[in-house]
């Protein structure tokens, strides 16, 4: 759609992909911009793979975007980035965590298996760089507990996509709904969100 | 949630989530009792709402089940006091006995009910389509398609609920559900908590024999009634275009039957229905007249392309109906813009301006070897200890596992692939006792405490009563869990919420005269198992309770309390690679490292110990300090 922005976001289940979402549509509301979702909630997503649809602009009616329309996708562990790559616009721009986590499935099979290989970070990059843009791989995980609380890894992840092209709010605006959506915790979420953001914007464009 | 956007006395913009629109136009409508049953995609609702309770002056309660749900809120109206109920699609089975009474019956009050179908069964055991119970019962029918739609429709509903006296359905699906978006709410009324005295009107609501047949009377009455203001209802309304090919559709498929024309760029009129049942009938045939085809946009039943078809045949217009009986939409699984694109594109000979199954056949080549990700136990979770435990206990018995909705119906995936059936809330003993009369095999069945006390009791009962040989094997861990750590009656006393008193599962099994009662920690493997065993080997009818609480419940009451999560640690040099923590286990937490020892993920672990019990080498234990 026309003016349209939109970002696949994604993770494993208990990783907080719900919060990402509600702090950026949140912003995005107090901004004027219009912003329609589809969302995953908890229930059935124990460890599961999870993942929102977020898609800004006038005249957005589905929820769900459709395949090969979004600007961005944002992958808070780097099996599930890969997941839902045919979101991606041809040439889009991929934030993920380099945070592999290897599901239950993949472990049982190696342990019948030993030859059974476990996925790195690298080889997923690789093989989403062939379709991205631009991919920006950083360790959200370890930028959190630096940050001081290893479950903000989803608030950095934001952070580092707040630097995309397109991206529909100002940081700004983020980080007071931060403050009105997490209370309690607003300052180490404001801390991990200005962390992913410095660290995804001093990374070269392609790297 | 955002207790703002719900609680505040005055018109908030938010963005929010469906379920809260709803809630937020129910309290604006001024309901005074909500009920519900937690079950996907309507939890959020339910949550809602209960959280705004104790401020808005709302009586809300979790009910044992759908049926006590829904008979609790029409026990409200029939005071004349508005009241909200809720309900996921499979619900309104449970429901259905008092539902159907009431459309004979009425209500004085308005009476709203939520009923959430989820087409591609994202988290139910069926794709049921909810609709014809309108019809069935002469209950009408509305959908909305998104949250601010939702918001608006809640306070018509009431509105119709109470001109004619009849109970509401809202219809929605979990991508209306589980859609946010931008909503202006309105002002909240002022609470008056003064009880009303009930009107005595002698069978007014008493459906027997001459007057059921009169309710259905005046039931049929009604809904032409209704039927006739549904022709002017702000909730339908057309869509001007160009052409004389049109489109029907409401809730989800209007979404994506919208964005589709702008995607294939045509501009045709579009009838956007929010009174799904009973149609209106002159405002089809008038759309319909001026068309050479319609094309009908829904998910699952082809229920608006029937009633669209008949309205054309007995209007006489000659029109092709393009729908699911022509062959143009599949009635399995939710659309979205790729599939209702791919139908107008040759409905309307418009070439599809993307092609989304190259994107998704080159999206698959880069997806070659990626693992899957189904749901399972979290780290911690009892069941995986209990379900370990029961499969030990009966190893080298032959046996038939009848499992139920729950956590732990995920058993039934990979990697575990564990019990023969799983159907709907509470049938596992029912089915049980049916196996129980045939199969030489020991029959068991599992069950939760919330389905347990959701519809486990007349099962219970039943086996009770004739000594069936089977054992009913009920995980007790405390919390209605897989939607979200509800409280229910099994819920330590500590964490009740004010003015529940706890009922213990095996207090009720001892009521109905049960003898054989074995109750285990799934976390104390050495104890549990021999005792399992035990109970399983008598002949009869026995049940063994696994009493733990749920992981994340458990965690989320030791951070408030200020305790720490301790983490396990595999040591390298005890590890001799047995991988007993891993084969049937299959916790996320555990992984192998290069050497094919087994390691823990430190971030994930919750530190149950339950894999260190499995561990003929004892390697893996706390870590120090």
């Amino acid at each position: 759609m026309n003016g349209e922005w939109s970002v696949l976001i994604c993770g494993v289940g208990g990783q907080g992909i719900v919060l990402f979402s509600r702090v950026l549509g949140t912003a995005c509301a107090s901004s004027g911009v219009n912003v329609v979702t589809g969302e995953q909630h908890g229930l059935s997503q124990r460890s599961g793979t999870v993942s929102i649809h977020f898609r800004t602009g006038p005249g957005i009616s589905s929820p769900l975007i459709p395949a090969g329309t979004a600007e961005c996708l944002a992958g808070l562990e780097a099996l599930e980035a890969l997941r839902y790559i045919e979101y991606l616009k041809p040439g889009g721009s991929v934030f993920t965590s380099t945070l592999v986590m290897h599901p239950v499935t993949r472990t049982a099979e190696r342990e019948k298996d030993p030859s059974v290989a476990f996925a790195t970070a690298d080889d997923v990059v690789s093989r989403l760089k062939t379709l991205a843009g631009e991919v920006t791989a950083l360790d959200a995980r370890s930028i959190a507990v630096r940050s001081g609380n290893i479950q903000s890894e989803n608030m950095v992840m934001l952070g580092a996509l707040s630097s995309a092209g397109g991206f529909p709010v100002t940081a700004e605006a983020v980080e007071a709904s931060i403050a009105e959506l997490v209370p309690s915790a607003a300052d180490v979420n404001i801390e991990a969100f200005r962390a992913g953001r410095a660290h995804s914007s001093r990374t070269p464009a392609g790297s | 949630m955002s207790s703002s956007f719900l609680l505040s006395r005055d018109p908030v913009r938010a963005f929010v989530l469906c379920n809260e629109a709803i809630a937020r136009s129910a309290l604006e409508a001024g309901i005074r009792v909500y009920a519900g049953y937690p079950g996907s995609p309507t939890v959020e609702l339910l949550e809602a709402l209960l959280e705004a309770a104790p401020q808005a002056g709302l009586s809300a309660e979790i009910s044992m089940n759908e049926k006590v749900a829904l008979e609790t809120a029409a026990g409200a109206a029939m005071s004349g006091m508005r009241a909200l109920a809720s309900v996921k699609s499979v619900g309104l089975n449970v429901a259905s006995d008092t539902f159907f009474s009431l459309g004979y019956t009425g209500v004085t009050g308005g009476l709203v009910l939520v009923v959430a179908d989820d087409p591609s069964a994202h988290s139910s055991q069926s794709e049921q389509d909810g609709r014809p119970y309108g019809p069935a019962a002469e209950v009408p029918l509305l959908e909305p398609c998104s949250p601010s739609d939702a918001f608006a429709m809640v306070k018509e509903a009431f509105r119709i609920s109470e001109e004619f006296g009849v109970p509401v359905i809202m219809r929605t699906v979990t991508r209306v559900n589980h859609q946010s978006g931008v909503v202006q709410s309105g002002t909240l009324p002022e609470r008056d908590p003064a009880k009303l005295s009930w009107p005595h009107k002698p069978a007014r609501f008493v459906t027997v024999a001459a007057s059921a047949r009169q309710f259905h009377k005046d039931a049929l009455e009604r809904t032409s009634r209704i039927r006739e203001a549904f022709e002017s209802s702000p909730l339908n309304r057309v869509i001007p275009g160009e052409g004389r090919i049109g489109i029907v559709s409401a809730g989800a498929g209007f979404n994506y039957a919208l964005e589709a024309c702008a995607l294939l760029g045509v501009n045709p009129p579009i009838l956007k229905l929010g009174t799904v049942w009973p149609l209106p009938t002159r405002l089809v045939a008038s759309f319909l007249s001026s068309l050479d085809t319609v094309v009908v946009v829904e998910e699952l039943s082809p229920f608006l392309e029937e009633g669209v078809s008949l309205i054309a045949r007995e209007a006489g217009v000659d029109l092709e109906v393009a729908g699911k009986r022509s062959g143009h939409f599949p009635s399995a699984l939710e659309y979205d813009v790729e599939v209702v694109s791919g139908v107008l594109s040759s409905v309307f000979r418009v070439p599809p301006p993307v092609d989304f199954a190259a994107i998704r056949s080159r999206a698959d080549e880069l997806k070659k070897g990626l693992p899957s990700r189904p749901p399972t136990f979290c780290p911690g979770c009892p069941h995986r200890g209990s379900l370990s435990i029961l499969r030990e206990a009966m190893r080298g018995i032959r046996h038939v596992v009848a499992s139920d909705i729950g956590c732990y119906s995920m058993a039934s995936l990979e990697p575990l692939v564990w019990g023969d059936s799983v159907l709907a809330m509470g049938a596992s003993v029912g089915i049980a006792n049916g196996l129980s009369y045939c199969v030489a095999e020991k029959v068991v069945a599992l069950m939760g405490d919330s389905t347990f006390f959701h519809a486990g009791l007349p099962g219970l009962v039943n086996a009770a009563y004739r000594d069936a040989d089977f054992k009913l094997v009920i995980l007790d861990n405390g919390v209605t869990a897989m939607t979200g750590q509800q409280m229910n009656p099994g819920t330590a006393p500590g964490d009740q919420p004010p003015g529940r008193r706890r009922i213990a599962p095996e207090d009720v099994v001892r009521a109905v005269g049960v003898e054989q009662v074995a109750i285990v920690d799934p976390y104390d493997r050495a104890a549990a198992l021999p005792a399992v065993k035990e109970a399983l080997s008598s002949p009869g009818f026995g049940v063994i309770v696994f009493r733990r609480d749920c992981a994340l419940h458990a965690d989320r009451s030791k951070r408030r309390r200020g305790e720490s999560i301790p983490r396990s640690r595999v040591s390298p040099d005890a590890c001799r690679n047995y991988h007993t923590c891993i084969r049937s286990f299959y916790c996320p937490a555990i992984s192998l490292d290069d050497r094919g020892k087994a390691v823990i993920d430190r971030d994930l672990c919750d530190g149950c110990l339950e894999c260190a019990e499995l561990c003929p080498n004892s390697a893996i234990a706390h870590e120090e300090g």
